[in-house]
C-alpha cells in the first residue's frame, strides 16, 4: 500500500493559500453558483437574523441587541440626515444603511478563518491534505463583481427614483442641463450652451458612477485578500521556511494586515456609503448649485 | 469591452442573483430593522419631550404652590401676631379687671372683718358692762344686806355702765 506523501500532520503545519484570480470561481456541480453568492446568502442570512432578533420584541427599555442595533441605526440616520438632508433622509436612509450594514458585514466575513482557504484543489492525495485551493468554498461577497455591480445599480435605480420624486422629470432635466449660479438676464443666456455641454458630461459621469463604485469597492477587497494570501505564504515561497518555521509565518506575517483589513473593510463601506449619499444630495438639492 | 467584463467574472446569472439578494436585504432590513427601530427612536424622543414638557409644567406648579406656601404662611405669621397682640391686651385687661376685683374683694374682706371686729367688740363691752353691774348689784345688796328692786337695779346698772365707759 502506497503512503501519501502528505499527512495529517504536513497538512497541520502548511499554509494553504487561495485567492484566485478577479472572478469569482463557481461551486462545483452548481452551475453559476459561485462562493461569492453563497457568502451573500450566508452575510444576508445572518445579518437579517440578527436584527430580526434584535427587533422582534422590542421594549422601551432596550436590552442588549436591541440597544446595539438602536445605537447603530441612530447613528447612521444621523450621519444621513447630516448629508442629504432632513427632508430627504426619511426616504434615502433605508437603501444608504442597507448597503453600509451590508458591505460592511460582507468585507468582515471575508476576514474569517476558512474564507478563501477551504475549497477544492489540488494534493497529494488523502483527506485534507491540500497544497493549494483553487476553487474555495467561500470569498468575500465583495470581492465579487457582480455583487458590487448589483449594489451599485441597486442603488442608481434608487437614485433615479429619488431624484425623480424630488424634483420632477423636467426639474432633473433643469438641474442636470440648466445654468447654475443663479444666474439671471443675458448672463443667463449666453452661459446656456456651455451649462448645456456641462450636463453631458455630466450624465456621462452619472453612467460612470455605478462602475466607479463597484470596481473601487472591488478593488480593495480583492487587493486586502490577496494581500493577506500572499502574506501567509511569503514565509514559505519567498524566506524557504518549512515545516513548523512555515506554518508560524504563515500565521505571524499576515496578522498586521488583518488589522488593516479591518479598517479597509470599515473604510470601503463608510466611502461607499457616503458617495451614495452625495450623489443623492447633488441631485434633491433644491438650491442651485455648481458642483458634481 | 465585453473581454474585460467576462474578465472580472461578470455573467448575468451571477449578477441577477446577487441583485436579488440585496433587494431582499433591502426591503426586508426596511420593513423589519429600520422601520420598527425608527418608530421606536421617535417613540422614545417624543415620550422624553414629552416627559421634558412634565417636568417644566411640575416646576411651575411646584413654583405656583410655594408661593402659595408662602402667602398662607404670612397670613398665618399676621394672624399668629395679631391673635397674640389682642392675647396679650385681653390678658393685661383681665389681669387689671381681676386685680381690681381682688383688691375690692379684699377690702371688702378687710371691711366685714373690721366691722364684725366692731361688733364683736361692742358686744363684750356691753357683756363686760352688764357682768360688772350685776358684779356690782350683787356686792351693793350683800354690802347693804338689801335686797336691791328692779329699779334700784337699773339705776345702779347705768350708773356702773357710765363709770366703765369712762
Amino acid at each position: 500500500m502506497e503512503i501519501p506523501t502528505s499527512t495529517l500532520f504536513d497538512f497541520a503545519f502548511s499554509p494553504v493559500l487561495a485567492a484566485g484570480g478577479i472572478n469569482a470561481p463557481e461551486i462545483p456541480h452548481l452551475g453559476w453558483f459561485t462562493n461569492s453568492i453563497l457568502v451573500a446568502i450566508i452575510v444576508t442570512v445572518g445579518v437579517l437574523l440578527f436584527t430580526r432578533m434584535a427587533t422582534k420584541k422590542m421594549e422601551l427599555i432596550p436590552g442588549g441587541k436591541q440597544n446595539f442595533v438602536e445605537f447603530l441605526i441612530e447613528f447612521l440616520y444621523g450621519q444621513v440626515e447630516g448629508i442629504v438632508g432632513k427632508h430627504v433622509a426619511p426616504k434615502a436612509f433605508p437603501l444608504l444603511a442597507t448597503i453600509f450594514i451590508f458591505i460592511l458585514s460582507a468585507n468582515w466575513f471575508g476576514l474569517l478563518p476558512g474564507v478563501g482557504t477551504v475549497g477544492w484543489g489540488e494534493g497529494n492525495g488523502g483527506f485534507l491534505s491540500l497544497d493549494s485551493v483553487h476553487a474555495p468554498l467561500l470569498r468575500p461577497a465583495t470581492a465579487d463583481l457582480n455583487m458590487t455591480l448589483a449594489l451599485a445599480v441597486v442603488f442608481m435605480v434608487v437614485w433615479v427614483y429619488l431624484s425623480v420624486s424630488e424634483l420632477g422629470v423636467w426639474g432633473s432635466l433643469v438641474h442636470i442641463f440648466g445654468p447654475k449660479g443663479g444666474l439671471q438676464g443675458m448672463m443667463k443666456y449666453a452661459l446656456m450652451p456651455i451649462f448645456f455641454f456641462v450636463g453631458i458630461i455630466e450624465v456621462i459621469s452619472i453612467f460612470f458612477r455605478p462602475a466607479s463604485l463597484a470596481l473601487r469597492l472591488l478593488g480593495n477587497i480583492f487587493a486586502g485578500e490577496t494581500l493577506l494570501v500572499v502574506m501567509g505564504g511569503l514565509g514559505e515561497q519567498v524566506l524557504g521556511a518549512k515545516g513548523i518555521l512555515g506554518f508560524l509565518t504563515s500565521v505571524a506575517l499576515p496578522i498586521p494586515f488583518y488589522f488593516m483589513e479591518i479598517l479597509v473593510g470599515a473604510l470601503q463601506a463608510t466611502v461607499f456609503t457616503l458617495l451614495c449619499g452625495v450623489y443623492i444630495k447633488l441631485s434633491t438639492s433644491h438650491e442651485e448649485e455648481g458642483e458634481h | 469591452m465585453e473581454g474585460i467584463i467576462e474578465q472580472f467574472g461578470f455573467a448575468w446569472p451571477k449578477f441577477i442573483a446577487q441583485v436579488i439578494i440585496v433587494l431582499i436585504v433591502y426591503f426586508v432590513l426596511s420593513k423589519y430593522a429600520f422601520g420598527p427601530v425608527l418608530a421606536m427612536l421617535n417613540a422614545r424622543r417624543s415620550r422624553i419631550e414629552e416627559g421634558e414638557a412634565n417636568i417644566k409644567k411640575i416646576d411651575a406648579e411646584v413654583a405656583r404652590a410655594e408661593e402659595r406656601i408662602q402667602g398662607m404662611l404670612d397670613d398665618a405669621n399676621r394672624d399668629a401676631e395679631r391673635l397674640i397682640t389682642e392675647a396679650r391686651e385681653s390678658a393685661e385687661a383681665v389681669r387689671g379687671q381681676k386685680t381690681q376685683e381682688a383688691v375690692n374683694e379684699a377690702q371688702q374682706i378687710i371691711e366685714k372683718a373690721r366691722e364684725a371686729s366692731r361688733l364683736e367688740h361692742e358686744s363684750s363691752m356691753n357683756e363686760l358692762k352688764r357682768d360688772f353691774g350685776r358684779l356690782v348689784i350683787d356686792a351693793t345688796s350683800k354690802v347693804t344686806g338689801k335686797v336691791l328692786d328692779d329699779g334700784d337695779q337699773k339705776r345702779i346698772n347705768e350708773e356702773t355702765a357710765g363709770q366703765v365707759a369712762l
